[in-house]
């Protein structure tokens, strides 16, 4: 019982408007991640949900109440900050402890409920230590355990992981998601990083420049992306995006004429300028009739990231198995899987223009 | 790489200009401990042939050395604790807090910390005999905060920008009041520059003199700044080692806090503005 | 409930309302011991006032009028800065070279360094105590220690003659002020990498090379700022000088600050003693608004 809903906020400092019309509607139980590049707004939502920041103007409301004007320590929520935020000058124990305390839990509940959390996160040897005695990982675990230690009805999580090395980062990820799956509670998870984003949550919402540019599954994000921003910033390496026009059942790019399907857009597609994606995994590599040429190969070992040069300079990149034997300079013929092409409105945050159906789901590998 | 002439000849270098500048310092002490007579002998001994501790005794037994040191004592103490107290609140609510003219304030505070106490020193007076208060310890007490408090307040302000907001934060999501933040978590935290703020202001007001010139101009109330100068004037014999002894018993504290504190007045120095 | 829809939340008012209520008291002492003996200043400076009955007349800007056109502002101003100048020169150079040896490797470092740092905190008054013993011209150990050097034949008037009083003023200004730039310049060396160092060794610079290439450009901020705040102090620095020469010889070493006081408290001149000190004040804002300006650019 513990649904998040924002109702279009706007969060304004001073003359920057640093949020606008952000509808979000976070269901219970839910792990949501907010997804973002730097300033694009991501832990000023969780700021306010948190309520550490007020919005400007619209509705925020936890279970089913408007909190706009209570108090963070009222709203039954609990917070883990990227800077982990643990008091310096109290131990561990005291640390979990604290919340229990301003909500008056009687002290031989809180013993047990702080030894409850310690346990959950192997921290029982720890706890008469001092932070800052402990290493990146253990505080890591230490404001996880003050957060969880009095069961809130909402986790919010600002970049928690981001302070870790790559090695823990990915332990502590598969850490945070079978602690989700004990706990239910809903979660709101505010990161940079896709790969996290698209490995923990259930649903993603992508926020670029104040705005929500769409919220929906890892698979959705990927495979449907609502937008250029979209689809650039969701995928590594990001997804090719060419510009040209639509000429007919082509599209023109590079004085070359790629076919595309009228009925897989939508009808009015004008004249003008658009831009064709493609994911590099669905570009092939001497199966087509789009000359080029390879700049630069990159092995990763299980697989190779080409560079390939339009004739008219445009560069786009191809995903292929890491065996095949490509060299720098070459000169190929490249293809495009005709399921898997995008067609996006040239501005930035053009719309995808797709007509939204399972069949552009393609499976992975199917070239 | 070092090689050990060169580092004997730094150290030297070193060490001759440090005593060079330790020497009025030095040249006070043995100037307190000298005989009268040894005092005036042409030329000076560098080291007196005899020690003595009879100044400190008179200064004690008779003069008013004591009743100026208690002075000093109450007004520094006095005016310490009142402007930390004040600038602790004001620090947390121009550095947390979020209102109309927050930032003019805290220009203004800045202005007032490099203001000329000359400037104010004729009104106050004016205030200080209009309301009764002249020639008393609280006049002077009142009259420290003036550079006083701008100097905590900007020290405190320093310091309180050094704790991380997310602890705050952390407190208030963990079911804290602001004040109940301020209390379990900002103060903790703020202690050592509390204390290097203190340390701070009592040396100021330890030291001023202006003020206690103008204002209070009876024994009883006479801090230990004018207190010790109308001693040099009073006697048309200047007695130095009486003086020597006297200086050596004013910096005591400054001595004490030295021995023990002297981290605290080192951070004090980067918060107070000379950042670069 | 209905939610506030446009307007402020209630909780961020509520916060506002506490920073408010916090920052009160401060503001009610700042008010009465600074803002308004401030205004009263400007206001006491139209008036002519005797000093003793505390009595006074309205004389509108006869007192400015005096000011511009006498001498005393004039000269007192340009003692001021020739005292700033020249002490904050000595506290400058000395500063830095101190603080460059004390940030060597060197025996007793931090004994040296207390003892360097002890002049800063001691009180005016000791300081001056003490110097006008060792300037004491028939027992002072100044003079004699000179002259045992062979560096003076016959012992020197200090402080009673020009010009030495003002090099007196300033030696000593320069002694008990110079430790400030020394804990601050060593600070910042203290956050110099070593790497940048390494790099111009590699490049071939020697000791001199690295000092004006490298911890130079390092400390150019931490300089500026501190000649600001020192000049700033010093030029209304008054227990030192007041309790050095007292202004004298006759005036020649009575700064600005001197003047106002002998003015209010010896002339018993109150109203142009304000003017005085407003004069000073305007003069000051130069340094006070560049100060601020700094400070203000860096938080």
């Amino acid at each position: 019982m513990a649904d998040v809903t924002l109702r279009n906020v706007r969060k304004q400092f001073g003359t920057f408007v640093a949020l606008e019309k952000l509808d979000i509607d976070i269901r219970s139980g839910e792990f949501v991640a907010l997804l973002g590049p730097s300033g694009c707004g991501k832990s000023t939502t969780l700021r306010m949900l948190a309520g550490l920041e007020f919005p400007t103007s619209g509705e925020i409301s936890i279970g089913g109440r408007v909190v706009n004007d209570v108090a963070p320590g009222k709203r039954d929520i609990a917070m883990v900050f990227q800077s982990y935020a643990l008091y310096p000058h109290m131990t561990v124990g005291e640390n979990i402890e604290y919340p229990l305390k301003k909500r008056g839990v009687k002290a031989t509940e809180r013993k047990a409920a702080v030894l409850r959390a310690a346990e959950m996160l192997q921290l029982e040897p720890l706890l008469d230590r001092k932070p800052k005695q402990l290493s990146g990982g253990q505080q890591q675990r230490v404001a996880l355990g003050r957060a969880l230690v009095r069961d809130p009805q909402v986790f919010l999580l600002d970049e928690p992981l981001s302070n870790l090395d790559a090695k823990l980062r990915s332990y502590m990820r598969a850490e945070l998601i079978e602690l989700h799956r004990r706990l239910g509670k809903t979660m709101v998870y505010v990161t940079h990083d896709q790969l996290e984003a698209m490995t923990m949550a259930s649903r993603i919402a992508v926020m670029f420049d104040g705005r929500l540019q769409q919220f929906d599954t890892p698979a959705a994000v990927y495979n449907r992306p609502a937008n250029r921003f979209v689809a650039s910033f969701i995928g590594t390496p990001s997804m090719n995006q060419l510009e040209g026009a639509v000429d007919g059942s082509t599209f023109r790019v590079a004085g070359h004429a790629i076919p595309i399907d009228r009925s897989r857009f939508v009808h009015a597609l004008g004249s003008g300028t658009f831009v064709l994606g493609v994911r590099p995994e669905f570009v092939t590599i001497g199966g087509g009739d789009l000359p080029a040429r390879i700049r630069l190969v990159e092995n990763t070992g299980h697989e190779q990231i080409v560079t390939l040069e339009l004739t008219d300079g445009t560069r786009l990149l191809a995903r292929t198995d890491a065996a095949r034997r490509l060299d720098v300079g070459q000169s190929v013929q490249i293809g495009f899987h005709p399921d898997a092409l995008h067609l996006f409105a040239p501005e930035e945050t053009g719309r995808r223009l797709n007509k939204d159906d399972a069949a552009s789901v393609i499976p992975m590998r199917s070239r | 790489m070092q090689s050990p002439l060169r580092t004997l000849i730094l150290n030297l270098v070193t060490w001759t200009l440090v005593l060079l500048i330790a020497f009025p310092l030095l040249w006070m002490i043995i100037t307190s401990v000298k005989p009268q007579t040894e005092l005036f002998r042409i030329p000076p001994t560098w080291f007196p042939e005899t020690i003595t501790f009879e100044h400190y005794w008179r200064l004690l037994s008779e003069t008013p050395f004591l009743t100026y040191f208690r002075n000093s004592v109450v007004l520094a103490s006095t005016t310490t604790l009142f402007v930390v107290c004040l600038g602790t609140l004001g620090a947390y609510s121009l550095v947390r807090f979020r209102y109309r003219g927050r930032e003019t304030l805290a220009m203004l505070v800045l202005f007032t910390y490099l203001l000329p106490s000359v400037v104010l020193i004729i009104p106050l007076y004016l205030m200080m005999v209009a309301i009764g208060l002249s020639n008393t310890l609280v006049s002077l007490i009142l009259a420290h905060t003036t550079f006083a408090l701008p100097y905590a307040l900007w020290l405190l302000r320093s310091f309180m920008e050094g704790i991380p907001e997310d602890l705050e934060s952390a407190a208030l999501v963990d079911g804290a009041s602001r004040m109940g933040a301020f209390r379990d978590i900002i103060l903790p935290q703020l202690l050592p520059g509390i204390i290097s703020t203190a340390l701070f202001t009592f040396i100021l007001s330890w030291n001023e003199y202006l003020y206690a010139l103008v204002l209070v101009n009876s024994d009883s109330v006479a801090p230990l700044t004018t207190g010790v100068m109308s001693m040099l004037i009073s006697t048309f014999n200047i007695e130095w080692s009486l003086l020597m002894a006297a200086s050596v018993m004013m910096s005591l504290p400054l001595i004490i806090v030295f021995a023990f504190l002297q981290s605290y007045l080192t951070s004090g120095f980067g918060a107070g503005g000379v950042k670069g | 409930m209905s939610a506030t829809a446009t307007n402020t939340p209630r909780l961020e008012r509520a916060y506002a309302r506490l920073g408010v209520l916090l920052i009160a008291p401060t503001i009610l002492v700042f008010s009465l011991v600074i803002v308004y003996p401030l205004l009263a200043a400007i206001y006491l400076s139209v008036f002519s006032i005797y000093t003793p009955t505390l009595q006074g007349n309205f004389v509108g800007a006869d007192n400015y009028v005096k000011l511009l056109t006498g001498h005393e502002f004039w000269n007192s101003l340009g003692v001021t800065l020739v005292w700033t100048f020249g002490t904050l020169t000595l506290q400058i150079v000395f500063g830095v070279g101190m603080a460059l040896l004390l940030h060597q490797n060197i025996w007793f470092r931090s004994l040296a360094r207390s003892l360097v740092l002890f002049p800063y905190f001691l009180s005016t008054v000791v300081a001056v105590l003490v110097w006008r013993w060792l300037f004491n011209d028939l027992y002072g150990a100044m003079n004699h220690g000179l002259m045992q050097l062979g560096i003076l034949d016959m012992p020197l008037d200090w402080l009673g003659s020009m010009p030495n009083a003002m090099i007196g003023v300033i030696l000593v200004g320069a002694w008990k002020y110079f430790p400030f730039v020394v804990i601050a310049v060593l600070a910042r060396l203290q956050t110099i990498p070593e790497h940048l160092y390494e790099a111009a060794r590699i490049d071939g610079a020697g000791p001199v090379a690295r000092f004006w290439d490298v911890t130079m450009p390092q400390l150019r901020n931490v300089l500026t700022v501190i000649i600001l705040l020192r000049a700033i102090w010093d030029f209304k620095e008054f227990d030192l000088i007041y309790l050095l020469t007292g202004g004298g010889p006759v005036t020649s070493t009575q700064t600005l600050s001197l003047l106002v006081y002998q003015e209010a408290f010896g002339l018993n001149r109150m109203g142009q003693a304000a003017a005085y000190s407003v004069g000073m004040m305007l003069v000051m804002l130069v340094f006070m608004v560049l100060y601020i300006r700094r400070t203000g650019k860096e938080s």
